[in-house]
């Protein structure tokens, strides 16, 4: 089922949000060790969380995390311009209708199979959101590894700047357009949504 | 301030409706960039695969003498490209993987055909054969330091592109499988309900002929399932319903 949190959907399930910032910690504490704050051992949640962040949760039907992405708006501090912005070249895009993907988030529980499914379902439900809510681009940090299948999903990518070195790994940053080819590009490419994980009623406003 | 003008990428990216297209704007980018040619390769044995996805500017000969001798899966260079996900200079891979006497042989080779040094970016994209993007030069002849940043986002990008013309031209120029005879008496009898054991007295071969030739088959068809390829064979053709449910 997904979840979508932010002003213009009305409030998840608090368990559900719970769930998200748990799995984040487990993902990107325990596994890629960023170097990033914790809250009671539990949660990741850093400056950029509160009520401007837009949230995009996939859930089961217990309410256990499957993977969830956190969208930043751009004419607020970001990540982008706040802590890297030596990662684009150009003025750093700032626009009601442009949003930082961030921590793109699957959970650790899946099997690598399963994750592939939430990750495409993840990335076509990110694709409907802009369209049905105006967002025409999103910009996004990744390091190099993570860029390459970003690429791949087919949509209309382009580069912010040149990659640098940051804490030991590459990053790069990019920009995602989207419009209404958008979801016939991410089809070819092999990008579909698992229509049970989207669920029926979703709790979108 | 950039060292590779975004244009350049831009063009790549957006103005590239074709292999030829692509070929022209690796040629320009290899110029930005300092290297003399390029190469975007899925790592698979090209005399296996119907569409394998090449596209490159290397010397005739150094190509010719690699698909003879179906490099493509023993390069050192893709070895080394499969332990990284960034971008390497070729001068590192000793340090990288074990290098064999052939290994050297294939690189004093290339060497010798004017591919000595090169960069490689690996593009790795999960659910496909893994591949790269490689800058290479003559022996002797480096990028520059400056330079490897750009030449990693343009491989990243480059390698995309070319996912995507390949696709769409596997879409447009799908062929369909051919069995031979004794792959279709072997499917046609299985899909009729015969176990193999059956199928091998059926046709006096062993039973073990028998699940070769039905391995067979579900390859060509690009299947894992004996179940797909009774799909597939009713679908295309080969076999019509009568043939299989007449008494």
């Amino acid at each position: 089922m997904l979840h979508i949190a932010g002003s213009v959907a009305a409030d998840m399930p608090a368990g559900v949000m719970r769930a998200m910032f748990a799995a984040r910690k487990k993902v990107f504490v325990d596994l890629l060790k960023w170097d990033v704050p914790v809250l009671a051992a539990e949660f990741e949640v850093d400056q950029f969380d509160g009520q401007h962040a837009h949230y995009l949760v996939l859930a089961n039907e217990d309410g256990a995390h499957l993977g969830s992405a956190r969208l930043l708006p751009t004419l607020r501090p970001h990540i982008l311009d706040s802590l890297y912005p030596d990662l684009c070249e150009r003025p750093v895009p700032r626009d009601a209708n442009i949003f930082e993907i961030t921590r793109f988030c699957l959970d650790r529980s899946l099997s690598a199979r399963d994750r592939r499914v939430v990750r495409d379902t993840l990335v076509v439900a990110l694709a409907e959101h802009a369209l049905a809510n105006g967002i025409t681009a999103y910009t996004a940090i990744a390091e190099i590894r993570w860029f390459q299948q970003i690429l791949s999903f087919g949509w209309h990518c382009q580069p912010l700047g040149l990659p640098g070195p940051h804490g030991g790994k590459l990053l790069a940053a990019l920009r995602i357009e989207i419009g209404a080819d958008t979801p016939a590009l991410l089809a070819q490419a092999g990008i579909a949504a698992l229509p049970t994980l989207i669920g029926a009623d979703r709790a979108a406003a | 301030m950039g060292i590779l003008p975004l244009d350049q990428l831009t063009e790549l990216i957006d103005g590239v409706a074709s292999a030829d297209d692509l070929m022209v704007a690796m040629i320009g980018l290899c110029a930005t960039l300092g290297a003399r040619c390029f190469a975007i390769t899925h790592h698979v044995d090209v005399a296996r695969e119907t569409h394998p996805m090449r596209l490159h500017n290397y010397p005739d000969r150094w190509a010719e003498f690699y698909d003879i001798n179906a490099l493509g899966l023993s390069d050192p260079v893709h070895r080394a490209s499969h332990k990284t996900s960034i971008g390497f200079r070729w001068s590192r891979m000793p340090a990288m993987i074990p290098l064999t006497a052939s290994d050297l042989k294939v690189l004093e080779l290339g060497r010798e055909q004017g591919i000595g040094d090169g960069f490689t970016v690996p593009a790795n994209v999960p659910g496909e054969a893994r591949g790269s993007c490689s800058f290479a030069n003559e022996a002797g002849t480096s990028l520059a330091d400056e330079m490897l940043p750009a030449a990693q986002l343009a491989g990243a990008f480059a390698f995309e592109t070319a996912r995507r013309l390949w696709r769409v031209r596997t879409l447009d120029t799908e062929e369909q499988p051919v069995l031979t005879d004794r792959q279709r008496d072997c499917v046609l009898l299985a899909a009729r309900g015969k176990t193999d054991g059956e199928i091998a007295q059926l046709l006096s071969v062993s039973a073990e002929t028998v699940a070769v030739h039905i391995k067979n088959a579900c390859e060509r068809y690009g299947v894992y399932k004996r179940s797909s390829l009774m799909i597939r064979t009713l679908f295309d053709g080969t076999f019509t319903f009568s043939d299989i449910f007449r008494r």
